[in-house]
């Protein structure tokens, strides 16, 4: 599913936070969302389900508004995970992942089912059974994204998902994602993660789109300084694959 | 790391088995508390005029097998108290869980949150001064109607002043403040009004209503509390898996699909309908919400609501039948308002719980 935003304006406690951002998730790809802390990026992806802040602009799944579709419909079109999903209530992992048959439209198979294999393809089945408040921050935001899956959706949106989560599982979870041919548009803060797993990139700044495109375009070195006042750019390593390097100047100071 | 093991499915066996348990308890309960009282009736005696009069319409009642005076006092007096006990129980404990689900907090009950204190200002209302202009509410309805709107507004304005002070999100600090806030002017109406008062008589009747008591329980006084308390009992039971989701948090609870605003607005109005219903009645009897789930949450080791609320209903109507047994015995003839028993008992379990988050323990 195409996931399309159109002159989104947010403002929050009297100051505009998102300034008439237009970006489109791609389908079937990963489409990143990068910028410096503050820029508005969490604000933006919030909007998808409005949550907290009210917004103007239009949001489009597949070309139609979702401005007029119910909280459960867009639920079983979308998968969301917030930046600080969690609670602090006892519940069992099984119970958590469960809760995503509420929207999830394909009925045809029993919630165990559905929840296990979330949780298998998260390779988190083992700690079905387990409270959630006896994970990590890294196992819940894994049990979090399995929720997502569960739901059934084409579609995923993450707000910075690989925080808590070591190097491994990091690279475990982007390569699930990108291997899963969802359209999955991210939030991320690893200029490398970016440049090797995203399709496309939109970099943020101030509460508008500094620049986009392919990896290899959007964070060019002038890009990166003018969003993060830092030297680097996206480059293709020995082996042919994208990654991002830093220069040794890389403050950018005269 | 804890160890791994099938700690979800032995809590939710843990969870069903308390339900014949507490189901038994309870009915061992209210037969036992019955009996309870100034005038000592045997166990075996409460017992033989409740079958007789539920099951043999009162055959053996008129064959002289029970005593009249017993019959007066087990059927009219002491039962329609313990079913009033056990239907405030039933209604504050779950309405303390449904609140701490909703504002995601775990030390939210209808008492510390203002509900409790503005259905008293609306009952008192209506008792002292009652308003002409509600034709089709007298008595004991214009008391549960002002109840309800003394309730309403309590909580909306708690609910409203909270996420203002927070900054649009609900904390646990502003929601107390809130509260206490909201309580303190409830109060204060309620003082004044009884200021204004003119008839000791009806004064008297609201300082002794304001401290909680279910001595004025009758058959005929149970109808309203009643469909209140049961309706709103079937309808949080049903609702489980969508307060499950509002425990997750606002942004979770909406990206699972749950409409949040409309289902906390839904529930709020719910909560004030079944407090009404029962403070109308009996005065402020605080704690219960507050105590009553997080026993329960210990008891079955789980939070998920589907099992929650029910079980909440039955123990909080186990706690009041026992409260209320207590309370009419503890001082031969003269009676303890419940109020005063449900704060001691509650009082020191806020603070257990508050001391218990103040040193990291999370798991509520």
């Amino acid at each position: 599913m195409k996931l399309s935003y159109e002159d989104i304006h947010v403002r929050l406690g009297g100051r505009e936070i998102v300034k008439g951002i237009s970006l489109t998730a791609r389908e079937g790809k990963v489409t990143g969302i990068l910028g410096p802390n503050g820029c508005g990026k969490s604000t933006l992806i919030k909007t998808t389900f409005d949550i907290c802040h009210p917004y103007s602009g239009k949001i489009l799944a597949d070309g139609k508004d979702t401005a007029g579709m119910g909280a459960k419909r867009l639920a079983s079109m979308i998968g969301y995970v917030g930046q600080d999903a969690g609670s602090m209530f006892d519940f069992s992992v099984a119970d958590v992942v469960s809760m995503a048959m509420y929207a999830r439209k394909d009925k045809s198979r029993p919630a165990k089912e559905v929840v296990h294999q979330a949780l298998e393809e998260l390779k988190m089945s083992h700690l079905a059974e387990r409270s959630i408040l006896s994970l990590s921050g890294g196992e819940r935001k894994l049990v979090f994204i399995a929720r997502a899956v569960a739901l059934g959706a084409d579609t995923l949106i993450l707000d910075e998902p690989t925080n808590h989560l070591d190097i491994r599982h990091q690279l475990f979870l982007l390569d699930y994602l990108k291997q899963s041919g969802r359209t999955v548009l991210i939030v991320l803060h690893d200029l490398r993660l970016a440049s090797h797993y995203c399709d496309w990139i939109y970099l943020l700044k101030d509460g508008r789109v500094e620049a986009e495109g392919t990896p290899l375009k959007a964070l060019r070195s002038e890009c990166v300084r003018q969003v993060f006042g830092i030297c680097g750019n996206a480059c293709r390593n020995q082996d042919g694959q994208m990654d991002f390097s830093l220069f040794s100047g890389k403050w950018g100071e005269e | 790391m804890l160890p791994v093991g099938g700690k979800g499915r032995r809590q939710n066996l843990r969870g069903l088995f308390l339900f014949p348990s507490l189901t038994a308890v309870l009915m061992v309960s209210a037969v036992v508390t019955i009996s309870i009282g100034s005038a000592d009736i045997p166990v075996s005696a409460v017992f033989g005029i409740l079958k007789d009069c539920l099951f043999q319409g009162g055959r053996e009642l008129e064959e002289g097998l029970w005593s009249m005076p017993h019959f007066q006092i087990v059927w009219n007096i002491r039962l329609p108290r313990v079913l009033f006990a056990a239907l405030c129980g039933t209604g504050l404990a779950v309405c303390g869980s449904a609140m701490q689900s909703l504002v995601l907090n775990p030390i939210a009950d209808p008492y510390i949150l203002g509900i409790s204190s503005g259905a008293s200002a609306g009952a008192a209302w209506a008792l002292l001064a009652p308003l002409p202009i509600l034709p089709f509410a007298a008595g004991q309805y214009q008391t549960t109607v002002m109840a309800f709107l003394g309730a309403l507004l309590s909580s909306y304005v708690v609910y409203f002043m909270a996420k203002m002070a927070g900054g649009g999100k609900l904390q646990p600090v502003t929601l107390l403040l809130s509260g206490t806030a909201v309580n303190a002017v409830m109060s204060a109406v309620t003082s004044f009004l009884i200021f204004l008062a003119k008839s000791p008589e009806s004064i008297a009747a609201v300082y002794n209503w304001q401290m909680g008591s279910i001595a004025s329980a009758q058959w005929k006084t149970l109808a309203l509390p009643a469909v209140g308390t049961m309706g709103g009992t079937v309808i949080f039971t049903l609702c489980g898996k969508h307060f499950n989701m509002m425990m997750m948090g606002d942004e979770d609870a909406q990206a699972l699909g749950l409409q949040v605003k409309v289902f906390r607005s839904a529930m709020f109005f719910l909560c004030s309908v079944v407090v009404a219903s029962l403070v109308s009645v009996t005065g402020i009897i605080g704690f219960v919400g507050l105590v009553v789930p997080h026993v329960v949450r210990l008891l079955s080791g789980t939070s998920d609501n589907r099992l929650i609320i029910p079980l909440c209903a039955l123990t909080g109507s186990i706690y009041l039948i026992w409260a209320d047994a207590f309370a009419r015995s503890a001082f031969g003839a003269a009676e303890i308002p419940l109020g005063i028993i449900t704060a001691f008992v509650g009082a020191p379990f806020f603070l257990f719980l508050m001391i218990r988050k103040s040193t990291g323990e999370n798991s509520l």
